[in-house]
Parts: C-alpha cells; sequence; structure tokens
C-alpha cells in the first residue's frame, strides 16, 4: 500500500500499529447508557459550558484571541488591513477567514491537509463576522483572520467559538466595527434544546442550530440549521440562544477591556 | 479608565449642547450614535473621536514614506512603508506609483525619470488617490515633497543641494534629484 509521503514533514514509519492500553474506567462515556427522553447529564438544557477567553496573546498579528469552554480551545490570529493581492479593484475591504485543524484537536485524526470541512466552517465564520466589520473604510485591503483549532469537542461548538474569538480578535486589532459578534450553537434532542451541545450531545440531536448575532444592535449576522428539526423547535433554540449571546457579550466585552488595561 | 473605554457597537453619552461633528472611531446608525473601536473617547475641538495609533492603509491626502523599487519612462514605483507617521508592519507594505505628470507642479511634459528618481531613495509623497488594484496614486509636486535620503554611486549618503541636485559628500559629485525641502528651512 503506498503512503501519501509529504515533503514538508517529518514522515514516521511507513507501517505501524496504534499501542494497545489496559481498560480504563475513566474513559466511559457520559452518555453510555441515555436513552430518549432522559434528561441532560452534567448540565441543564439552558446552561452553555464555561468560557475563558482572552485576547492579544499572539503578540505577532496584529490581533488575536484564544478561546476555551471545556474540551474546545481555539486560537485565532487577525492579519491586516493589507493590500489585496486580487487584481481586481474593489471599493470596500474583504474579509478572508482561514480555519485549520490541528492533526489531534478532534477524536480521529484530521491529516495536515486542508480539506472541505476546513473550507466550510471557514464560510460559517466569514458569514458571522463579514456584516460586523466596517469594510467601507478599507478599499484595495482584504484583513486575513487565520482560526487555529487545537482541540474541538462538538463541531457547532467549536463554528460559535471560533466566531467568538474571530470578533474578539478584530475589536483586539483595532478595525472599525459596527458591533461585536457574538454565537451560540443549540441542537434538539427528543423534544428539548439543549445549548452548546458537547461531540456527544451533537451525535444524540436530531438537529442543530449555529446562531450568530451582534447584541449590541439586536442584528442576526448569521444562522444555520442542519439536521431535522420542528419550525417552533428551531424557533425555541434561537431565543434561547439569543439570550445566552446577550451573556457571552459580557464575557467579551471583559476580555477585551482587561486586554486594554494591561496595555 | 474602563468607565471610559468604550466597545464597538456600544452608544457614545452625547454632550449636552451642540451635536458634535463625528470623527473616526464613531459612527451613526438609526439615529443613534455609537462607538466602532476599543478606546477612550476624546474630544478635540468641535470633533468627537476614539483614536488608535495603529497602522492603516493610504488614504487621500495621507503622506507616506515609501522607497522607489522601479523606474520606468511613465512611472517611478514606489513600496510605500510609512503612512502618516506611522510604520506599517515589515511585509505588509501598499504599492504606489508616482506618474510623470505627479512629479513636479511646473515643466510637468519635461519630466525625465532617471534625473528625478533612482532605484532605492526614500521619497516622502502624498497620496492623491487610491489609483487602480495594484498601486496608489503619490504625488511629489510641492516643495516638501520628493526625495529625502539617497545612495550615490560611491556609496554614500548624499545631501540636497537645490530642489534638483543632490552631492555626494565622498567624490563630491552632484546628481540630479527631484529634493525634498528639509524641515526647518
Amino acid at each position: 500500500m503506498q503512503t501519501a509521503f509529504d515533503r514538508r514533514r517529518i514522515n514516521g514509519p511507513e507501517e505501524s500499529s496504534p499501542p494497545v492500553f489496559d481498560d480504563d474506567d475513566q474513559n466511559t462515556a457520559v452518555y453510555a447508557s441515555w436513552k430518549v427522553g432522559d434528561p441532560r447529564r452534567v448540565r441543564q438544557p439552558q446552561d452553555i459550558r464555561p468560557i475563558f477567553l482572552k485576547a492579544g496573546l499572539t503578540s505577532q498579528a496584529n490581533g488575536s484571541a484564544y478561546i476555551e469552554t471545556e474540551r474546545t480551545k481555539i486560537a485565532c490570529a487577525v492579519y491586516g488591513p493589507r493590500q489585496s493581492k486580487n487584481t481586481t479593484y474593489s471599493e470596500t475591504g474583504r474579509l478572508n477567514v482561514e480555519v485549520k485543524f490541528a492533526p489531534f484537536s478532534c477524536d480521529v485524526r484530521k491529516a495536515p491537509m486542508r480539506d472541505a470541512e476546513d473550507r466550510s466552517i471557514s464560510v460559517l465564520v466569514q458569514q458571522a463576522l463579514v456584516s460586523s466589520v466596517r469594510l467601507e473604510l478599507l478599499p484595495k485591503s482584504v484583513v486575513d483572520i487565520f482560526i487555529t483549532i487545537i482541540e474541538c469537542d462538538g463541531m457547532e461548538g467549536c463554528v460559535a467559538a471560533a466566531s467568538v474569538a474571530a470578533s474578539t480578535a478584530l475589536a483586539n486589532m483595532g478595525v472599525e466595527l459596527y458591533g461585536l459578534v457574538v454565537s451560540c450553537a443549540a441542537s434538539s434532542v427528543g423534544k428539548e434544546i439543549w445549548l452548546d451541545p458537547t461531540e456527544e450531545e451533537a451525535r444524540l440531536a436530531s438537529g442543530s442550530l449555529i446562531f450568530a448575532c451582534m447584541p449590541a444592535l439586536s442584528t442576526v449576522t448569521n444562522l444555520r440549521q442542519s439536521g431535522r428539526m420542528l419550525p417552533m423547535d428551531a424557533i425555541q433554540g434561537m431565543d434561547m440562544c439569543q439570550e445566552r449571546c446577550a451573556d457571552i457579550h459580557q464575557i467579551v466585552a471583559q476580555a477585551l477591556l482587561a486586554s486594554t488595561e494591561g496595555n | 479608565m474602563s468607565q471610559d473605554t468604550l466597545l464597538p457597537g456600544q452608544p457614545v453619552p452625547l454632550p449636552r449642547g451642540p451635536v458634535p461633528q463625528l470623527g473616526g472611531g464613531v459612527y451613526t446608525k438609526g439615529g443613534q450614535t455609537r462607538a466602532s473601536l476599543v478606546g477612550a473617547l476624546r474630544h478635540e475641538g468641535s470633533t468627537m473621536t476614539i483614536s488608535r495609533v495603529r497602522p492603516h492603509p493610504p488614504a487621500p491626502n495621507s503622506v507616506v514614506l515609501g522607497s522607489v523599487t522601479r523606474l520606468s519612462p511613465q512611472q517611478a514605483m514606489v513600496s510605500i512603508t510609512v503612512v502618516d507617521d506611522v510604520p506599517l508592519p515589515a511585509g505588509e507594505e501598499f504599492t504606489g506609483v508616482i506618474r510623470v505628470q505627479d512629479v513636479r507642479a511646473t515643466e510637468k511634459d519635461k519630466v525625465k525619470i532617471g534625473d528625478c528618481f533612482r532605484g532605492g531613495d526614500v521619497v516622502k509623497g502624498l497620496v492623491i488617490s487610491l489609483g487602480d488594484a495594484r498601486s496608489y496614486y503619490i504625488t511629489t509636486a510641492r516643495n516638501d515633497l520628493g526625495v529625502i535620503f539617497a545612495t550615490s554611486e560611491a556609496g554614500a549618503t548624499m545631501e540636497p543641494v537645490s530642489w534638483q541636485e543632490m552631492r555626494c559628500p565622498k567624490t563630491g559629485r552632484v546628481e540630479r534629484r527631484k529634493c525634498a525641502k528639509p524641515e526647518g528651512l
């Protein structure tokens, strides 16, 4: 079998097998014995995981932020406004989002090459942020946002956390914004709506929702629903997300004020 | 300090009396004035602004410093490194172009680019427009705009003698450049 020979990295041996461990009891899944109709474990349905957010950690980038929610860890760096290498002239600036998963971020190892999943997350984050940046003040320029996902627990939660980190990094950089974007995910499990699902909870869910808004202006910037959800459940999910977003906005505000006080 | 710092989207408390003009860093939407940067509100005269001294792309009427990268009979291409006294990060330079008709204000049709700029000269210019997709249009048609720093063919830093000539201190040779008037003269 021909293994892909990657010139840019140090390749391991061609044949390798995973090590065999003893069964450790700590690794039993939280929802191993869960069935439809049971309540949520560990948290209340409307609780989100506690967020740690810090701005300005990457000194070489123009703006940066790091967000951690239990087992989701994302670092974001923004560069710009730089001259757009595009040959077409544009009156307004462009926002370019690039997402990269670390190979050790998910349960199954992800190859270092960019694939369709990276691009679909980039598109979601870009849609959430583009209406919050005053791009008309940046002609011929491009703002680059680089998001590195260090650990990922639940894809929807990941997209939401990435949007929050990117918005914090943009504010930290000093580009003019209409408002701060915060984002929250929800999933419909049985007859309930659970906010901020983990990977396991997302697998039990029949449908999920990612909601991004600017609480300061009371506008929704992005809404993505996937899977199967009743319209009433979707609307209930959006209302719950909107309430939570007001709390997340407070966290972002505190992180930004803390970073300016440090200067 | 944290009481004065405003965040993007936060409504700006307007002072009593006449409504001040809006400077950079604040915007009005739906009748409400809000901040668009993280910073403290400042009143400069009658203008309300939140300032953030950070590198920004050139805008019309910005004073820029750049180094000449390429010469052609019609224009000189410049790599802009400083915009409005704020240096840009390394690697993030903008490109600008000084067209032959923008080099000086008099006798515009008799300009020879080789007698005004050479490769590697540091030039001070004023942005006249956004130009095209690849470069900004810059002018040096003013007394205080033009070549600030140049090295002679012998390798020494030249001193300006007049607005058209610079002199090499090592060899004494005079080379032609469109010089900027030094400040304080």
